[in-house]
């Protein structure tokens, strides 16, 4: 069953200069699977993602030949009802913890914010729903995490906050640009392990939205290769290494790799057909 | 002693609100005339921290740094921003905002007084593969790559002999990452630079660091060879986890990659 | 021959510094443009302006001429079409050459009191400790006083007069700007470009007049544009007290200070100077909202 099917979505920023199209017909589909968008920047992929919560500010303007979440029609819904589907149904994860937490209210308060409001959870039940939120992303000590500020936490730490912020409502799919790129190496190997548990175990669909190829070949199932706003390969990740086309294979190629030969890194060709399209 | 730049016990403590943070911990190490020198970590393990002391920057609270021979005090002297130079991470914040990529680059030449500035301006563009159609630019009309390739320029218009590179590729994309790391190498070779370079990813320090320092905490914890890190020849376990880290980049043999 | 100076202005690579530049003031003039509210604010300065350096064209009669004969003519009186005072002067003529003293007073404030500010909040937020401690205490004490009172204060100790208004009013209005300055460059002296160029060895005052004072100064500008309300009006009111410019000069607080007698019988001697004041002091208003998007560096990216 699919969970989300885009077909020929595009999105399109007025400027001084005229409209410019930042996606330019994307149509993927999405079951309970890991699937991972790659590209530079620049290549739409963040905006991709956006595009599915219609978190997209004017002059920006979203549309598409069918954008389907489990049955719901995303291009006709109401503001309201995106608003009753962001957060319980439709989560995001963002790539800086600093700027996603507010800064004023304690990490537990922001935590149970919603549970309260929205769920009409008494306060002991918030709390507890909370913690364990803190614990299944593997904060050691939830409780005192729960009365930290934002400031207090490394970025390691306010990443696993706003993944377990996001996971409390349990959405049917969560949708992460780029949460380790702000991370270490081993704080991000921890984060998308973590991800990669809760995916697997409470059957959610997950966007991965990255810059490193490498990085989500190792984490999902499936990768869309995004150039200039188009999808320019889809590949089962096991097979990235075996990728086809010239932009991948560039992507891949220009990376340094450890143990590798001194010669200058062969640079990116855009010169090719594909660049022009 | 042939070491150019010798780091001898180095303490950096910075005072806040009445806290003292130390940021590096007697960290000692040496590199060579025209070598490459890494410094690797995750964040918040002093390796910047160290590129800022030596640039005055940050405060030097124990142990000395000296450059070719001569102990670095607290006022630098005179010559030594003539041999220092520094590449900051960030392409967007390390250039002005207001002023032209002309205004940035003929700066230092208008502090030390040195003329023939619009000649050694289009040579410096034309030296880090930037069209001379560029000089009146603001830098917001340029990309990531681009500025960060005038700041590059703007640090050898000094002709320096040492370059300390902060992350200078960690904000770029991959394929420009590649130009860039390849214009630093070029112009090593063609400068005679010596690099002393920060980064947290082990794939891009091995591809241009001939030595590795692994930090953590603020301390040294071990110096690699690039030969031992390539084989994965660590006596630490913390050096051991962050190269596990990035076994992902490690060299693979793709099938189409052979040749 | 437009249409070739337009392509020269808005080319994305100039060939000179001037080019640049021009390309640069081009684009903000071009935003500036867009926006309605602020075009209407620059028409009337420009008229302001016009009207200040015309003011024999535009005036129907000599100002200071009075005519006893015809004195309190309510507006609309064929020849004194905004009426005349109790001295029977046309107040049309008084408030065209009133502009001259408006404008006049309005500049000097303009060319004094920011660059006192931007200097002292600059250095302050640039040396830090000390010296920012002893320049910011010394922009407290001038804060704690109410404006008009304090230039009531220097004006009765200097003496009436224009040029002894217009000081007072400088020597009140700076630490406003000072503020802004020193809130500006916190914000800019970590930068990485600060640092480079500490790098390549420039001195302190090289690093604040040439990388600093830039990015201040568009929030001094937009702060000077919103303040120039304020400076007419604190103007007007030195000038109603009797403590600024002297009869029979047509400055228009004065203006409005002689109307008070008649204000409820004849209404218009005090009023026409009023909707003057209100006028400009609006045009100042609505410009430095305009060039607050214009000039603001985070609005920019937009």
């Amino acid at each position: 069953m699919s969970l989300l099917e885009i077909e020929n979505l595009r999105v399109t920023f007025e400027t001084e200069t005229g409209p410019v199209q930042a996606v330019r017909g994307v149509s993927f589909g999405l079951g309970r699977e890991r699937l991972g968008i790659v590209g530079e920047s620049g290549s739409g992929k963040t905006i991709t993602g956006r595009s599915v919560l219609r978190l997209i500010r004017p002059p920006g303007r979203i549309e598409a030949d069918r954008m389907v979440f489990d049955g719901i029609d995303l291009t006709t819904a109401s503001e309201k009802q995106m608003r009753a589907l962001r957060g319980p149904r439709l989560a995001m994860v963002m790539q800086d913890p600093k700027y996603s937490l507010n800064p004023v209210m304690r990490v537990g308060a922001q935590l149970m914010e919603g549970l309260l409001r929205r769920d009409r959870l008494g306060r002991a039940e918030a709390r507890k729903k909370a913690i364990a939120a803190l614990e299944a992303v593997q904060i050691r000590d939830p409780e005192r995490v729960m009365e930290a500020w934002p400031h207090e936490l490394s970025g390691g730490m306010g990443q696993r906050v706003m993944i377990a912020m996001m996971l409390i409502p349990e959405p049917d799919l969560l949708i992460a640009d780029e949460p380790t790129s702000a991370l270490d190496v081993t704080v991000q190997a921890e984060v998308m392990a973590i991800l990669d548990n809760l995916v697997r175990e409470r059957g959610m669909g997950l966007i991965f939205i990255s810059h490193d190829l490498r990085l989500v070949a190792q984490f999902c199932d499936r990768v869309l290769v995004m150039y200039h706003g188009r999808i320019v390969e889809e590949l089962a990740a096991g097979d990235l290494m075996n990728a086809r086309h010239p932009y991948t294979q560039g992507l891949l190629n220009c990376l340094p790799k450890i143990g590798g030969s001194r010669e200058p890194l062969p640079g990116l060709d855009r010169t090719g057909d594909w660049a022009n399209v | 002693m042939s070491d150019f730049i010798e780091i001898d016990n180095l303490s950096v403590t910075f005072a806040a609100k009445g806290r003292q943070v130390q940021a590096v911990k007697n960290v000692s190490l040496s590199v060579g005339a025209k070598e490459s020198f890494g410094l690797v970590g995750e964040s918040g393990s002093g390796k910047s921290t160290i590129l800022r002391a030596i640039c005055g920057l940050a405060p030097i609270s124990g142990g000395e740094i000296r450059i070719a021979g001569e102990k670095l005090t607290e006022k630098r002297a005179k010559n030594f921003v003539t041999r220092v130079q520094m590449v900051f991470q960030d392409p967007y914040a390390s250039l002005h905002p207001r002023h032209t990529i002309d205004r940035t680059l003929s700066e230092p030449l208008a502090i030390h007084g040195i003329g023939n500035s619009d000649a050694r301006v289009v040579r410096a563009l034309e030296d880090v593969g930037l069209p001379s159609s560029f000089r009146f630019r603001y830098p917001h009309q340029l990309s990531g790559g681009q500025r960060q390739r005038v700041a590059i320029a703007r640090a050898l218009m000094l002709e320096p002999e040492i370059l300390l590179l902060d992350e200078p590729t960690s904000a770029l994309d991959a394929s420009v990452q590649a130009e860039v790391l390849n214009l630093l190498n070029r112009l090593r070779d063609e400068h005679g630079l010596t690099f002393l370079m920060v980064s947290h990813d082990l794939a891009v320090i091995d591809h241009m660091c001939d030595r590795i320092l692994v930090m953590q905490h603020g301390g040294a914890v071990e110096e690699l060879a690039r030969a031992d890190l390539a084989s994965a020849n660590m006596k630490t376990d913390y050096a051991r986890s962050l190269f596990a880290a990035s076994a992902n980049r490690m060299l693979e043999t793709p099938p189409k990659e052979t040749a | 021959m437009t249409q070739s100076l337009f392509q020269w202005l808005s080319d994305p690579s100039p060939s000179s510094r001037a080019q640049a530049r021009l390309g640069q003031a081009w684009l903000a003039w071009l935003r500036l443009k867009r926006n309605h509210l602020a075009m209407l604010g620059l028409a009337i300065i420009v008229l302001l302006c016009a009207m200040a350096a015309f003011a024999p064209l535009f005036a129907t009669h000599d100002p200071f001429v009075q005519n006893l004969a015809q004195r309190l003519l309510p507006p609309g009186t064929p020849g004194h079409w905004l009426g005349t005072d109790d001295f029977g002067r046309d107040i049309w003529s008084r408030i065209v050459y009133g502009a001259r003293i408006t404008l006049y007073i309005v500049a000097l404030v303009a060319v004094t009191a920011p660059v006192i500010g931007l200097l002292i909040g600059t250095v302050a937020g640039y040396f830090g400790g000390i010296v920012d401690t002893v320049l910011m205490r010394i922009t407290d004490i001038f804060l704690a006083f109410p404006r008009l009172i304090l230039a009531l204060a220097l004006v009765a100790v200097l003496g009436p007069g224009i040029v002894n208004a217009v000081l007072a009013i400088a020597l009140t209005a700076w630490p406003p700007y000072a503020r802004v300055a020193r809130a500006e460059t916190l914000t800019v002296r970590n930068s990485d470009y600060i640092a480079a160029v500490r790098l390549q060895g420039a001195g302190a005052g090289r690093i604040i007049w040439g990388h600093v004072m830039p990015m201040c100064l568009p929030s001094v500008i937009i702060r000077v544009t919103l303040d120039m309300a304020g400076v007419i009006l604190i103007a007007a009111g030195l000038g109603f007290l009797g403590l600024g410019v002297q009869p029979p000069l047509p400055e228009w607080g004065l203006m409005i200070s002689s109307g008070r007698k008649f204000l409820f019988e004849q209404w218009w001697v005090a009023t026409m100077p009023g909707l003057a004041i209100f006028a400009v002091s609006l045009g100042f208003n609505l410009l430095g909202d305009g060039l607050r998007d214009v000039l603001d560096p985070r609005s920019a990216s937009r």
